[in-house]
């Protein structure tokens, strides 16, 4: 497939994944806050960390305001300028698949259309005004429907493998990202938490949609440990670290197998090595380089992918017949 | 057909037009029983076509013409209420369908609906066939202008054209003399804006032979309408559109190998007519590609893919001529692809449409195509046109300037309703200004007594009243030519408007041309 719409397929995933798992981490955040009696400061703000939108949000928040849930909760939904608002996210999801209408499907081109217009236009702001539960969660069901549309309405083949490369590793990205802020406020697991620490690493598991799985692999009582264990090296989870990293490298599989040895050589190799990593990482006191070995090395892969495959400035070199 | 089993049916429908209507959708009987008797006040039964102004359905005094009474009559059982119900669906299934364009100059709207109204613009078949062999004829002879031009210029050296005209427009590239594209085709794809004059007759407005637009909003619309008014479809006879991109693709293909290449070239998303670029290429089964996918590699054009390049035959190709190789024309664009013109000239790659036609569609060649008919055809033009003056004489040029306020100024080389005058409703300053550019410019410039523009039935928010229309019908040529049965029907939705232009808030309407044989000239009712 043309390389630059090989690079929006897989954007237009990587901002659905994205945009599905804020609204996820958005409203499970609001119930858990309710249950737990947390410290101001740990309720709302860790949400900045975890999108990775510390620097610009303290840039533009004044102090006594970063911790109040709504200026939290606008800045993520609503901000122009943030690259992981759920706006942002489905603009940008939204003008990949307009760059992608020949192929994506109609049925995942209207599903998406009309989140982003509920996002857009008069209903979603007042839905958001007066149930933000329920706007995350349409927000949350409206990716989800294109995500599963994507699966059930392509061709075996490029676009869609593309789109599931952006979709894994992406996922393994945020999933990544939740588990490290949890270390910011909890610190490493230790196996034996207070009721509060608990709770904690029980809304990890929600906002990971990973709760039910976890209690049905795990019969003891839920602890940190474990929690961690699970959501980074279960590779049955399909939104473990691990899990993903596994789909991902299939995926990619298939992409080279079909397309030019040259290329997606060295997207391969660091994909490798990452999923080595991450199956025999220890998690204990290192849990948070661990973690940020994942987010940096997802970065490079990225990078490897686009330079081979969606933006590979001159391919005359591949006009000669290999020496 | 299944005509037996069906007639009883239909003949029920007609009966009891509550009934059908209650069959057609479950949404209308809330509206129904709701608003029973607003519904009884037939669609049409308030309006009346403004004096001395054609209507496209009714005659002035307030008859359905000729062959469209049946139309007349089905919309007319709607009534008010239920075309607006339906209105809304079709507004939601665009709105849902992202069919939407942009406006240059407006950065924060960004994607636009184009506005469509239901109340579709009919034309008898046998009204179309005569068009067709106009459109047909004047394609053809555009083409050999174009093969002329960039040939021998017999019809400069013979005086019909002035020399200064043609070779002094913009559009004309005189690296190209001398390259015949494959086919001698230049105009694969024409889009001629056609206006009805008072007295009934079809004029042509301006000729469209470089990248025209709006297309896919002829196969949209037909789509919505069938989804709002599926008893409506099933029982009048209206010509399919569907089958335009796949006739194009053939059309393009047969002038290249018959397992060629095919991509359409576009600009991007943010150019205003990226939605359609999108859908063509869709419809066809293409690759749509921006300049940064191709590359030329020995007078050869390839795509970049994730398996390497891969050769590419024939683009259908809608970036402005300017834009297309930095190496030949604007060294900074960096839409098109270097080295593009020299696989064009080599004859390695087809474009459609051919380089340099804006020539052939300038606004001061214009007034020349009868001569240009006559000259090639050895025929007269079936199709006429608006009385033109060309700015760039000088006695024409003073004559425009003491009548501007009755006149439409238009640049010789814009469109899209961008740098024009529309004199009865332009402003003092506005006119001082175009007034200062013509005395500067002539040449740059040419202007048209307004034509009285006829009008069609327009749902408004007081009913349906009288709005002015224009109506573009696409000629495809390959190895053979093809008129889509069909067309664009753009209307401007302001009140005694005149300017139908998407970006100057006109909107759109399915243009149904009947299928039937023998059908009465809807025009000879009166």
């Amino acid at each position: 497939m043309i390389s630059r719409v090989a690079g929006s397929c897989f954007w237009l995933h990587r901002y659905l994944e994205r945009a599905q798992s804020v609204a996820q981490l958005l409203r499970v955040n609001r119930s858990f806050v309710l249950d737990v009696p947390v410290d101001e400061i740990e309720k709302h703000y860790p949400l900045i960390i975890v999108c990775g939108e510390q620097a610009r949000f303290d840039a533009r928040v004044e102090p006594s305001l970063r911790h109040d849930r709504d200026v939290v909760e606008d800045y993520l939904t609503w901000d122009g300028e943030s690259p992981v608002s759920l706006r942002s996210s489905l603009y940008w999801a939204r003008e990949n698949a307009r760059t992608t209408r020949e192929v994506i499907s109609l049925e995942m081109w209207e599903s998406l259309n009309d989140v982003w217009t509920f996002v857009r236009f008069g209903a979603g702001r007042r839905k958001y005004n007066t149930d933000r539960d329920a706007f995350f969660k349409r927000i949350k069901d409206g990716c989800d429907l294109v995500l599963g549309q994507t699966e059930s309405t392509l061709l075996e083949g490029e676009p869609l493998d593309f789109m599931r490369l952006g979709r894994f590793l992406e996922r393994a990205n945020q999933t990544a990202r939740m588990l490290d802020v949890k270390h910011h406020t909890l610190g490493p697991p230790r196996g034996a938490e207070t009721p509060v620490e608990t709770a904690q690493w029980n809304a990890l598991l929600y906002s990971c949609g990973a709760a039910e799985a976890y209690h049905k692999r795990w019969p003891a009582r839920p602890d940190g440990r474990s929690i961690a264990d699970f959501l980074v090296k279960e590779p049955d989870l399909p939104r473990s670290v691990l899990g993903s990293l596994l789909r991902a490298r299939d995926t990619l599989a298939r992409i080279r197998a079909a397309g030019h040895p040259a290329l997606g050589v060295a997207a391969e190799r660091a994909l490798d090595a990452l999923v080595a990593h991450a199956r025999e990482a220890p998690l204990g006191a290192a849990l948070h380089e661990e973690l940020t070995h994942v987010i940096d090395e997802t970065t490079t892969i990225c990078v490897a992918l686009e330079r081979d495959y969606f933006d590979p400035g001159d391919q005359r070199a591949l006009l000669e017949p290999a020496p | 057909m299944f005509r037996g089993g069906n007639l009883g049916a239909g003949a029920r429908i007609v009966r009891d037009p509550a009934k059908a209507r209650v069959l057609a959708s479950p949404l209308v009987v809330t509206s129904i029983r709701a608003h029973g008797r607003a519904e009884r006040e037939p669609l049409f039964a308030r309006y009346r076509p403004l004096d001395g102004v054609f209507d496209e359905i009714f005659t002035p005094s307030g008859k359905a013409r000729r062959g469209l009474a049946d139309v007349v009559r089905r919309l007319d059982a709607l009534g008010e209420r239920e075309l607006k119900l339906r209105q809304r669906l079709a507004d939601g299934a665009f709105l849902r369908a992202g069919i939407t364009f942009r406006v240059y100059g407006d950065t924060r709207g960004v994607d636009k609906i184009f506005p469509f109204d239901l109340i579709p613009r009919a034309v008898s078949a046998q009204r179309w066939e005569a068009l067709e062999r106009g459109l047909e004829q004047r394609v053809y002879a555009l083409n050999r202008f174009l093969e002329d031009i960039y040939g021998p210029q017999r019809i400069l050296a013979d005086g019909v054209v002035p020399r200064e005209i043609v070779l002094g427009s913009k559009g004309y590239l005189p690296a190209l003399r001398g390259v015949r594209p494959p086919g001698g085709v230049y105009v694969h794809v024409a889009g001629i804006d056609l206006v009805r004059a008072p007295n009934g007759e079809l004029l042509v407005l301006e000729d469209n032979v470089r990248t025209p637009s709006g297309v896919s909003y002829v196969l949209e619309n037909r789509l919505v309408m069938k989804r709002v008014f599926p008893q409506l479809f099933a029982q009048a006879r209206v010509r399919p559109v569907d089958n335009y991109p796949v006739r194009l693709r053939e059309s393009l293909r047969s002038l290249s190998r018959p397992d060629a290449r095919l991509v359409v070239l576009t600009p991007g998303q943010y150019n205003s007519a990226y939605f359609e670029h999108s859908f063509l290429a869709r419809r066809m089964g293409t690759d749509l590609v921006q300049g940064s996918d191709l590359f030329v590699h020995d007078d050869r054009v390839y795509v970049k893919t994730t398996r390497g390049p891969e050769r590419v035959d024939v683009i259908y190709r809608r970036i402005d001529d300017e834009y297309v190789d930095p190496t030949v024309f604007r060294p900074e664009s960096l839409l098109g692809v270097p080295g593009l013109v020299g696989a064009y000239a080599k004859g390695n790659v087809v474009l459609a449409n051919a380089l340099g036609n804006g020539c052939a569609d300038d606004k001061a060649v214009y007034p020349f195509v009868p001569a240009i008919v006559r000259y090639y055809t050895g025929e007269d033009a079936i199709l006429g046109q608006v009385p033109t003056f060309v700015c760039a004489d000088p006695t024409s040029r003073e004559h425009v300037l003491a009548h501007l306020g009755s006149m439409v100024v238009k640049a010789v080389d814009a469109s899209g309703g961008y740098g024009m005058l529309f004199g009865p409703s332009a402003s003092k300053k506005q006119c001082r200004e175009f007034a200062a550019r013509l005395r500067a410019n002539g040449r740059g410039y040419v202007a048209q007594p307004v034509v009285e523009l006829s009008t069609c039935p327009t749902w408004t928010p007081r009913g349906p009243a009288p709005r002015r229309v224009d109506l573009r019908p696409y000629v495809v040529t390959g190895s053979s030519t093809w008129v889509l049965p069909g067309g664009l029907t753009r209307v401007a939705l302001e009140e005694g408007s005149y300017v139908v232009n998407s970006s100057q808030g006109g909107g759109s309407k399915d243009t149904w041309v009947m299928a039937e044989d023998g059908a009465e000239d809807p025009e000879a009712a009166e």
